[in-house]
């Protein structure tokens, strides 16, 4: 009893030794400043106001001096203002609901799959382990197309997916955001699976009319974490092009990819993915700073193709009986480990205030010159962000960077509500999960969000925003009927 | 002739998720259906220059509202601890099948004959695992040239016909409107009124002994099926009306039943040589026992009619025989009833083998009149133009289903479906008693 006192009240104390060191640290400017400031105001109160005159006096301003300094002072103005990079902000965002009659039920999910690989009771097992543990709910959808038994994952009925979430998400998004689509500068959609000709992105132009002069771009093959490739790439583009909409549309169709053979790596997929998408609208215009929900802050991108071992964790091929998948292989969650802690090490000193970066600095200098055995100093992202869309990949995903990033339960709980709500949505999970947070009514001004996507390749990315306005619940979105239902005790194991 | 081709198959859901850990347990009355399963056709027409396709997609969603409602028909069975059969309610969803039919409706139900007729229902044998097999399944064809034809299948130890037709009906209310009118309710079958325990109260032994036979010597699992042809025939209200004049009948059904009757034992008495053929009835008993017509579960209850045997007139035997049936109708009262549930609720050990009620030498006849089949209206003012019914599967002498008429046909009208051999058929359909009332053939042999 005597023993744990003394450790409590040491670990109370230290508490309050790191809040002391940290405020210390992230205002050290202003500690400089102040006794600075103090000590000039009083020396200029003590001269007094004739002195103060005749000093004054004694500078002899010479008109050329004075016009000089002024162009200067323009001078380096004009070159800081001009070099700034654009504000870039994200003005409204519309995410897919699909139609009820969508819904799958996981004892439909099993009978089907039953029905499907009668042959293989084997591969039906291991995908109802799949989905006992998986974290989704009993209200995820798939498109029309994967209902019929057997599934039939035509061309045309992947195209008619397309056109259902493209346009209902651009639709919904024009509606919110009171848009002209011939105001539209900069299209860009992704859709990683499905990449027919004439391109999505062309089928998007051609059912709103869009201007013939319009900057379209289609990005495919590019994995679930393409949603914030695309942004990275939106906003490249409205640095260059003032005054300009960039519509950014994120899907994952899934009506082709389907696997439809018995190989376990490969059927995976067909338990986690799910139907869903999100539209963006973002500006570098100056009015839309008064109506914009975000503004961009970073986006890092990490890149570990160059490892073999991360090319071919997520890699699409033929099966022994010649049937397309997506094997996913066993060391997916340590080559995710990996590149989340790239990631985090290029945007740690972006985002981190000075006294998290001090101390990782210090407990880096300490392991390579003292000790190599002291523990790695992790910073503590909490204190740069106060919302996280972790990608609702799967519960796996969530699990490891809860514990990686040391998290608590409410920081994931976005994510983790919105994987039993939608299922793994691919690149437009982020932005349900955001909608979570909003519907939650947890967002207010200046609140900084840290999105991370994971993605085949294999890629980590981040996006940071920043809250631009507060943003008042209830909102129309995709949570807004189930909203109050949330959040969900979600079971280790549901039982079938 | 008119050919339907399958476009695909589908599971559908209802549009709320069901509350995990939700059973239903079956009665007596249902479980010793178990052998028997429903098949139900209705015919519409539609409006003309309307999409073909459209109105299915309507109706599929319409039909996922609608499960919110049903979660005993989207659940599977399961046997309980005691063997018995059980409903989880599972949320699995319903199988639905849609089609496409040559040629219109109209030109369809001309030329249609039993077989043909069948295309336009999906039924699948109960699996070897029945806990991904769907109870209820959901055919919807539409005519390239105008209308739909939608033909609902399901095991007969989830429903009876009386409650299949108000879970299409309740289909039809929410694809108008929106609301149901009269919605489903589930519970078990009630206990014994208080007051009715006479003392020394003798229970109703005939009909607890017809269940008993068949409960005690099953016909083997594998039943040969000869081939049996239906007719459907209707009888206009004035034409029902001299019929029930001419026996002194209480309603349509004792008098068409009694008319049958004698007319099949006519036909088969020209092979077998002998009196009436064994007759059975089989009748709603909702209202015997007070429930609600809205209760979701078996009601239906069989029962022998007895006859002495003895070559009479042919006008005295049909008289004869309209009393014995509304004897037997007569004793089935609430008592007799509640005594066969009781006795059945002490000796339902049949689990390895069910019996089948319909499945020995006895012609079957079986009172529908009270189903409100052409109630159920899926679009404004389109009315079924025709209600076919079927219980499969069909064995022993055959089976007669005493079915309602379209509205507008008078209130004692009725269509009746009669099942049997295929050289039967034909025969009675030219039998002289039953041409003396006139019938109309709707569908007959080819």
């Amino acid at each position: 009893m005597a023993q744990i006192l003394p450790l409590f009240t040491s670990s109370v104390k230290l508490k309050y030794v790191k809040l002391g060191y940290q405020y210390l640290v992230n205002h050290i400017l202003t500690f400089l400043l102040i006794p600075i400031m103090l000590a000039t105001a009083l020396k200029i109160l003590r001269l007094g106001p004739v002195e103060i005159l005749n000093v004054l006096k004694s500078l002899r301003f010479d008109l050329v001096q004075i016009l000089c300094s002024s162009f200067l002072v323009i001078f380096v103005a004009t070159v800081y203002f001009m070099s700034k990079p654009r504000c870039i902000y994200l003005v409204d965002y519309a995410c897919y609901k699909a139609p009820v009659t969508c819904r799958v039920p996981f004892a439909t999910f099993m009978e089907h799959s039953r029905l499907n690989l009668k042959d293989n009771p084997k591969s039906v097992d291991f995908q109802m382990r799949i989905l006992e543990r998986s974290g989704l709910g009993e209200e995820t959808c798939l498109p029309p197309a994967i209902h019929y038994i057997p599934p039939s994952p035509t061309m045309e009925a992947a195209r008619g997916e397309a056109e259902d979430v493209i346009f209902g998400v651009i639709d919904s998004l024009l509606q919110k955001t009171n848009l002209n689509p011939k105001d539209i500068d900069i299209l860009i959609v992704n859709c990683s699976l499905f990449s027919p000709t004439p391109s999505l992105s062309a089928m998007v132009v051609n059912k709103y009319k869009l201007r013939s002069n319009i900057k379209s771009y289609n990005l495919s093959g590019m994995g679930c974490s393409a949603g914030l490739i695309s942004i990275d790439l939106a906003r490249d583009l409205l640095q260059v092009h003032p005054n300009s909409n960039a519509v950014v549309v994120s899907t994952e169709i899934i009506t082709p990819n389907y696997y439809q053979g018995k190989e376990r790596a490969m059927l995976l997929p067909n338990c986690l993915f799910r139907m869903g998408g999100a539209a963006m609208l973002l500006s570098n215009k100056r009015r839309e700073r008064r109506r914009a929900k975000y503004r961009l802050v970073h986006v890092v991108r990490t890149h570990k193709g160059g490892d073999d071992k991360a090319y071919r964790c997520v890699y699409e091929e033929e099966d022994p009986q010649g049937k397309v998948g997506i094997n996913l292989s066993k060391d997916l969650m340590v080559i995710a480990a990996d590149a989340l802690k790239s990631n985090i090490t290029t945007i740690g000193p972006l985002v981190l205030p000075a006294s998290e970066q001090l101390l990782f600095l210090f407990t880096l200098i300490g392991r390579k010159i003292f000790n190599p055995k002291w523990k790695p100093y992790i910073p503590d992202f909490k204190q740069a962000f106060e919302h996280f869309c972790i990608h609702a990949g799967g519960r796996a995903v969530i699990d490891e960077l809860q514990k990686n990033l040391q998290l608590s339960a409410e920081h994931v709980e976005a994510s983790r509500m919105a994987l039993h709500r939608f299922g793994n949505t691919s690149s437009s999970s982020l932005w349900y999960e955001l909608s979570y947070i909003e519907a939650k009514g947890r967002m207010k001004k200046g609140d900084r969000v840290w999105q991370i996507a994971f993605g085949s390749g294999f890629k980590c990315n981040s996006a940071v925003w920043k809250c631009n306005r507060s943003i008042k619940a209830p909102t129309d979105g995709p949570w807004q009927d189930c909203i109050d239902r949330y959040p969900v005790h979600i079971p280790e194991i549901v039982k079938l | 002739m008119a050919q339907v081709s399958f476009i695909c198959k589908r599971t559908v859901v209802s549009t709320k998720p069901v509350q995990p850990g939700k059973y239903s347990s079956l009665s007596v009355l249902d479980r010793v259906m178990e052998r028997n399963h429903l098949l139900v056709v209705l015919y519409y027409r539609s409006k003309r220059g309307r999409e073909v396709g459209g109105i299915t997609k309507k109706l599929r969603e319409s039909l996922s509202e609608t499960l919110t409602s049903f979660p005993v028909a989207t659940g599977r069975l399961l046997k309980d601890p005691k063997e018995h059969w059980m409903i989880k309610c599972n949320d699995a969803g319903v199988r639905m099948v849609e089609a496409r039919a040559k040629g219109s409706v109209e030109e369809w139900l001309r030329n249609v004959d039993r077989e043909q007729e069948l295309k336009l229902v999906h039924w699948e044998e109960m699996f070897h695992k029945p806990y991904y097999w769907s109870t209820f399944y959901v055919q919807l064809t539409e005519f390239e040239e105008g209308g739909l034809a939608i033909g609902l299948s399901c095991t007969h130890l989830v429903v009876d016909p009386t409650c299949v037709t108000m879970f299409i009906k309740a289909w039809a209310d929410t694809t108008l409107g929106g609301k149901m009118v009269s919605p489903p309710l589930f519970h078990p079958l009630p206990p014994r009124r208080p007051g009715n325990m006479t003392i020394g109260h003798k229970p109703y032994t005939p009909l607890i002994n017809h269940y008993k036979s068949f409960i005690e010597n099953p016909p083997p699992l594998a039943v040969a099926l000869q081939r049996h042809s239906t007719a459907t025939l209707t009888f206009t209200d004035q034409m029902v009306k001299s019929c029930m004049d001419m026996v002194k009948a209480l309603t349509p059904f004792e008098a068409l039943a009694a008319l049958f009757w004698v007319c099949i034992s006519n036909v088969k008495a020209k092979k077998n040589g002998s009196g009436l053929t064994n007759m059975s009835i089989c009748s709603d008993m909702r209202k015997v026992l007070g429930l609600d017509k809205g209760f979701f579960g078996n009601c239906m209850v069989y029962n022998k009619v007895h006859m002495e045997l003895g070559v009479q007139e042919n006008d005295h035997q049909l008289i004869k025989a309209a009393m014995a049936i509304k004897e037997v109708v007569g004793e089935m009262d609430n008592e007799g009833i509640m005594d066969l549930i009781e006795w059945l609720e002490h000796n339902d050990n049949y689990q390895y083998s069910p019996p089948l009620m319909n499945g020995r030498d006895d012609l079957i006849c079986i009172n529908l009149e009270g189903v409100e089949s052409y109630m159920a209206m899926f679009e404004d003012g389109y009315k079924p133009i025709r209600a076919s019914y079927y219980i499969e599967p069909t064995v022993g002498e055959g089976q007669v289903i005493i079915l309602p008429s379209p509205a507008g046909e008078g209130v004692l009208s009725r269509v009746v479906m009669v099942t049997l051999l295929e050289d039967e058929v034909v025969k009675l359909c030219k039998d002289a008693l039953l041409m003396h009332f006139s019938p109309t053939i709707l569908m007959g042999v080819k």
